[in-house]
Formats: C-alpha cells, structure tokens, sequence
C-alpha cells in the first residue's frame, strides 16, 4: 500500500528523474526550458507583429504574458494525458494508484514552469513594468490555475486511457482554448459585450490569461469573487475524479492493457 | 479466521478483441478457475506459453478484477508481483529504475536510496549502474529488475517466471536467493512452463490449458499430466 506521504514523494521524484533524463539527452539541456516558449512566442510576433502588423503597444510582452501561462496549461494536459497508457507496463507489476502518473506530469511541468514564470517577470520589468502590491494575487492565481490543470489532467488521462481516440480530440480541445482563450488578442477589445462576458465567465482559461495581463501589465486588480468561484469548482472537480480513479483502479490497468 | 492466505473462486476474464471498425469479440482468457494459497507453501502454475498464467498472476495480485468470480485475501495480506524489467524507463539510469522500482513496491525514499550499494552489488553492474537502461543488454535489465524485485518483503510473493535470467553464474545467484524466499515464512505462487523447475521447487502445482485447470495436485503427477499432453500435440 501506497501512503499518501509516499504518493506525493513519488510524483516528486518521478518528475524530478524525468527532468534529469529529458536533459541529459539535448545539447542545450536545461536551457529549453527558457528557449521553448521564447521561441513559441517569437512565432506569433513574426506573425502578428512583422507579418500582419497588428501594431500594438508592447505586442511582444503580451503575447508572453498569455502565451507561457497558456503553454503550462497545455503542455501539462499533453503530457498527462497519455501518461496512464505509457505506464501499462508498470501498471501490469504493481496495484499503484492511478492518478499517480498524471500527477507526476503535472509535478514535472510544474518545474519547468517556475524557471519560465521567473524568465517572464524579469522581462516584464525590464519593460518599465514595476513590481506592485498587485503582484501577490499572482499567488492565487497561479495555485487556481494548476489546480484546473490537475483536474483537467486527470479527466483527460482517464479518458484517454479508455479510449485512444480521445487523444485526438485533446489536441483539437487544446487549439480550441489556445484560438478562444486572448492570447494573441486582447479580450477586453471584444466589442460586443455579451459575448466578452459569455468568455470570460464560462471560458476559465480566457479569465487567467486576462488576469495575468492586468497584474503584470496594467497593475490592476483581478475579480478576487470570480477567481474564488474557478477555485471551488475546480476543486470539487479535482475531488470527484480523484473518487472515479479509486472506484476505476482496477478497470484502468485492465484497459490498458487491451489498447 | 480462514486458514488460506488466498483463495480464487471461479475466476473468469474476458477480453474483447477488435476485429474491424466497430466489431468487438469476447476472448476469454480464463474459465472458473479456483484453488486455495495455503500459508507457507509454494504453489506452482504449469502451463505453456499464451495459457493464461500471467493473466491470473496479475488477478491474483489485485491487479486487474476479474471479469467473473473472486479472490478472496485479507487486506492485511502484502501480495507482491514479481516480473522483470516490465515497468523500467530506458531514458533513466540503473540507480533511479532501482529507485523507483522499491518505491512502488512501497518503500520510502530514504529506505530504496539505503538498498541501492546492494541493489548494485547484486547486479553486478559496476560502472553501468549509472548509465542509462537503453544502453542496457536484455541480460543486464534482467538482473537489475532481479535484484530491484528481491528486495521485497510480504506475505505473499506472486513470481512469473523469472529463474531463467542473466548468464549461468547469475542464474546460480538468483536461484539461491529465491530459494531463499520460497523456503521463508511466505507462501509463493510460481508460474513456469518448465516442468522441471515446477517440480524442483513447488510443494502443490496447478496446470493450467487454455485458460482452464488441466489438473491440480502433487507436483510430479501434473507434471506428469502436463507432459503426457505436450506429447499429444
């Protein structure tokens, strides 16, 4: 039997090991952690900025400030979801609990995450951008979105590990945020005033992003009421999948196994 | 108080298995198979290879639920499943698989990191012992996961046909360290398609064909049934 002292020591050191492998294998090791998204960002800049002159004001630090939030979200659900089915050989030795290899890949995002966040502020001052008071609802922030992470994570490594097919439509899913979600366009622009609320109410994702932005780039406050909302529901969520993977142990392995 | 450690009671699994786009057939792995673990003995599962061993050792270890019956064992009772190099991640080293492997047999840290210097030792893998596992021979991995999986301690030791691993010195080693375990105060389930090691080491044997018990009792006698079998195919 595993404790939950031990579960939580395990996604620790499987995440750790898996960082250390992943970069003794590249040239450039440690240093994609920071060039990866760097250079995901420079995409869209040459697209929006040099090719399509949208010409905004610091189009750059925009774009990072959605675009690397954006990237944790999806790299994470990427890499979980599949992670039940790349263990079907570990699952077929050992009675462990299943939502230990999604947890181990949201734990290992979850450290290439900081290195990146902290790229991310040192640009942002260097911008001309302060720190402010502001900067501490950066803490909720982040903690409401790895919990949607985990939540998302889990559903999606359950699903996949049902059905392969879904991983498809996990890819569709992630496009469908990363186009809905303003990351290369500033929500609060939407003219119509439905449809921005519509987003930013029912579009979790739309509303971080956002809130990253008015923190780090216009040193406004965020909707505390809202955030506190994402947290709860996301957390009940977290709560009832963790309950269908107890339920589902067992099944899982044996799906597995047949795919 | 029941006196077995384990039981299986009419044990069926079911598979299905595609067979074109939206059509699904039912394989059946395993027919009511039941038999009892009693404590302290060794148990061993004859059968040829695809017969359905691994499927029941994996039901037996809790696994995977059957798709019909029970198995019947106290909470109290550790089951541990015993096969090699399975669940290793090629891109990590020798020292992290061994790692991870004790920790998801339920060690903490602290304890897998003081069973490594024996872990390596045992494996006789000297400098590659840090190198990663796809760099590995088959034989190197074998006895890795050998050494790994022996350092597990329960009542109830569930090992698939592991004897026939490394290079002969190896093999001497392990069996010695196996016979070790066997010979302790746990009750072992032992499948093989060798009915030679079945009755070399096993106090009880069950053959197992098609998914079905063929028969069950003294070792030599189902070894015998066993054979008489093979000669028939």
């Amino acid at each position: 039997m595993i404790t939950p002292g031990q579960f939580f020591s395990l996604v620790d050191t499987q995440a750790r090991m898996a960082l250390k492998a992943e970069a003794s294998k590249l040239y450039l090791s440690y240093l994609w952690w920071v060039l990866e998204p760097m250079l995901f960002v420079l995409v869209f800049y040459l697209v929006f900025e040099v090719l399509l002159s949208f010409g905004r004001e610091n189009f750059l630090l925009f774009l990072m400030c959605g675009k690397i939030p954006f990237l944790w979200f999806s790299k994470s659900i990427t890499m979980a979801s599949t992670s039940i089915v790349q263990n079907r050989g570990l699952m077929n030795q050992v009675d462990l609990p299943k939502t230990l290899f999604p947890y181990a890949s949201v734990q290992e995002a979850l450290y290439k995450q900081w290195v990146v966040f902290l790229f991310l502020f040192i640009v942002v001052v260097s911008y001309g951008f302060p720190p402010s008071w502001h900067w501490l609802s950066l803490i909720p922030l982040i903690l409401v979105q790895y919990v949607i992470i985990l939540s998302c994570s889990l559903i999606a490594a359950l699903l996949v590990s049902r059905i392969a097919d879904v991983r498809i439509l996990i890819t569709m899913g992630l496009m469908f945020v990363l186009f809905t979600s303003g990351i290369f366009f500033d929500v609060q622009s939407i003219t119509n005033e439905v449809h921005r609320d519509l987003l930013l109410t029912w579009n979790p994702m739309a509303f971080i992003f956002d809130c990253y932005r008015k923190v780090l780039m216009y040193g406004q406050p965020i909707d505390m009421m809202h955030l506190g909302k994402l947290a709860f529901v996301f957390c009940a969520l977290l709560f009832a999948a963790h309950l269908v993977y107890i339920r589902l142990s067992r099944q899982i392995a044996k799906w597995v196994t047949q795919q | 108080m029941n006196a077995n450690i384990l039981e299986a009671r009419h044990l069926n699994l079911d598979y299905p298995i595609k067979e074109g786009t939206f059509r699904w057939s039912q394989f059946r792995a395993l027919h009511d198979v039941s038999f009892e673990v009693r404590p302290g003995e060794t148990l061993g599962i004859l059968g040829r290879n695809g017969c359905g061993k691994s499927t029941l050792l994996r039901i037996l270890a809790g696994i995977v639920n059957p798709s019909a019956g029970s198995v019947i064992c106290h909470p109290d009772i550790r089951r541990s499943l015993l096969t090699l190099g399975l669940g290793f991640r090629f891109d990590l080293s020798g020292r992290d698989n061994a790692v991870l492997s004790l920790m998801y047999q339920g060690s903490t840290k602290k304890d897998a990191l003081a069973s490594l210097p024996e872990i390596c030792e045992f494996a006789e893998l000297g400098d590659f012992f840090e190198q990663p596992v796809r760099t590995y021979s088959t034989g190197m991995r074998a006895r890795l996961g050998f050494a790994a999986a022996m350092k597990t301690d329960v009542e109830l030791l569930l090992i698939d046909e592991i004897l026939s691993v490394g290079d002969e010195h190896f093999q001497q080693r392990a069996r010695a360290v196996m016979l070790d375990k066997i010979h302790g105060h746990q009750a072992v389930v032992f499948v093989s398609h060798n009915g030679v090691q079945i009755n070399a080491i096993c106090d009880r044997a069950i053959w197992l064909e098609n998914g079905r018990i063929g028969s069950s009792g003294k070792p030599q006698r189902v070894v015998d049934d066993y054979r008489a079998f093979l000669r028939t195919l």
